[in-house]
């Protein structure tokens, strides 16, 4: 259980850096000390709900997080994770990995085509955006002054949305990676606003994801309990430092663990089965 | 200036996610240590009775706490009650969310809302 702890807390805190939920990183690393692949994927969801808990609750207090942008395409991640959890049931393994791999390019693709772009620039709502009332405003620290933005494309970002839930269900993940790519590129929101707001929505994706496993029986609180203690401390740590870094740097950051989880996902495809 | 509704949302759902994630660790903790105990061991077992398991999450939260209330704090309960709270706590504020657009007569984000937890009600339920 010690080392299942110490390797929860370094992702929970990358978890919370990122906008990514953890668990595309704590699975493999979990299987590669011996854990049976379904075990470390069911206690990988609870783990993604304490990741995402823990620092939403540092993102809402500090209002990073865009509350009526979350609960609007919630509606969308949640039923497009049913939908993927239950297509998982039928489609091959391998695929599951392929997959992975494109939809993880796709986000590395959009986001470093943007790493010059700090903030969005003058965003004119559409009038279904306007109505969901998708804009706010943040004290940003590193830039020193108070961001104001407003988004747009809210039903292209709900099939975008419908998209990640669909491949987090498929592949027992948060898509920590394509949610703050729908935000960013489709919605414009601000990086820092994306990351807490894919944070905050992500447990809710996580908790139906769990329902699967929990009724499954393969959730096993030996495993789920250390890793939920230690994602939930490496979170509130990495929570807590979020403001004060650049948002090019957290960008970076998260180009080169998408980049990781590309190879990754590819090698394993090759490799499996 | 920030939405002042919004802010008082913001608020309780922020103590909703700390009382649930603080509480659900400290509860993981002492379940950890009181196996320890118990086992004489922190090794990782994938036995049956390790497993978490019920009809569906509302079931199993209520024999959880039932099991309490009949005294039996077992460390395997004290583990289970930790998983079970840090799961149902994006829920609660779920429920909560619903509640305060309710109060606040909010009718957009009032069904918004109401229609992501009837959803994530089917999808525990049916499960």
């Amino acid at each position: 259980m010690m080392v299942v702890l110490i390797i929860s807390i370094v992702v929970g805190f990358l978890g919370a850096l990122t906008g990514l939920g953890g668990a595309s990183i704590l699975i493999p690393i979990l299987v590669w000390f011996g854990v049976p692949v379904k075990y470390a994927i069911a206690a990988g969801m609870v783990a993604i709900i304490a990741t995402s808990s823990g620092s939403a609750a540092s993102y809402v207090r500090e209002h990073l997080t865009n509350v009526k942008a979350a609960f609007y395409l919630e509606i969308f991640t949640v039923i497009g994770a049913i939908i993927g959890a239950t297509v998982t049931t039928v489609i091959a393994p391998r695929l599951l990995y392929f997959l992975f791999a494109v939809f993880l390019l796709t986000s590395f693709y959009g986001l470093s085509g943007r790493l010059r772009e700090e903030f969005p620039e003058a965003v004119v709502q559409d009038r279904f955006s306007k109505w969901l009332e998708l804009d706010g405003r943040y004290y940003d620290q590193a830039a020193g002054k108070e961001i104001e933005y407003k988004m747009t494309n809210a039903t292209l970002a709900g099939v975008g949305m419908f998209i990640a839930g669909l491949a987090a269900g498929m592949l027992g993940i948060g898509a920590g990676a394509f949610k703050v790519s729908v935000h960013e590129l489709l919605l414009k929101m601000p990086s820092k606003i994306s990351s807490a707001t894919s944070n905050f929505i992500i447990g809710m994706t996580a908790l139906a994801g769990a329902s699967v496993y929990f009724a499954s029986g393969l959730l096993f609180v030996g495993l789920a309990a250390p890793m939920a203690v230690g994602v939930t401390i490496g979170a509130y740590v990495g929570g807590r430092i979020l403001n004060r870094f650049p948002n090019l740097m957290i960008r970076y950051l998260f180009l080169v663990i998408v980049f990781t989880l590309i190879i990754q996902m590819l090698y394993k495809g090759v490799t499996s089965q | 200036m920030r939405e002042p509704s919004l802010e008082k949302l913001e608020t309780i759902i922020s103590y909703i996610l700390i009382f649930g994630v603080v509480a659900s660790v400290i509860i993981e903790t002492v379940g950890i240590i009181s196996h320890y105990y118990s086992e004489g061991n922190i090794n990782i077992t994938f036995e049956p009775r390790f497993a978490l398991k019920g009809a569906n999450l509302f079931i199993f939260i209520g024999s959880t706490f039932q099991d309490f209330l009949r005294g039996s704090f077992t460390s395997l309960n004290i583990l289970n009650l930790g998983l079970a709270l840090l799961m149902i706590t994006p829920y609660i504020r779920v429920v909560a969310s619903v509640g305060y657009f309710g109060m606040v007569r909010n009718i957009k984000y009032f069904f918004i809302t109401l229609l992501v937890l009837a959803i994530l009600t089917a999808s525990l339920i049916t499960h």
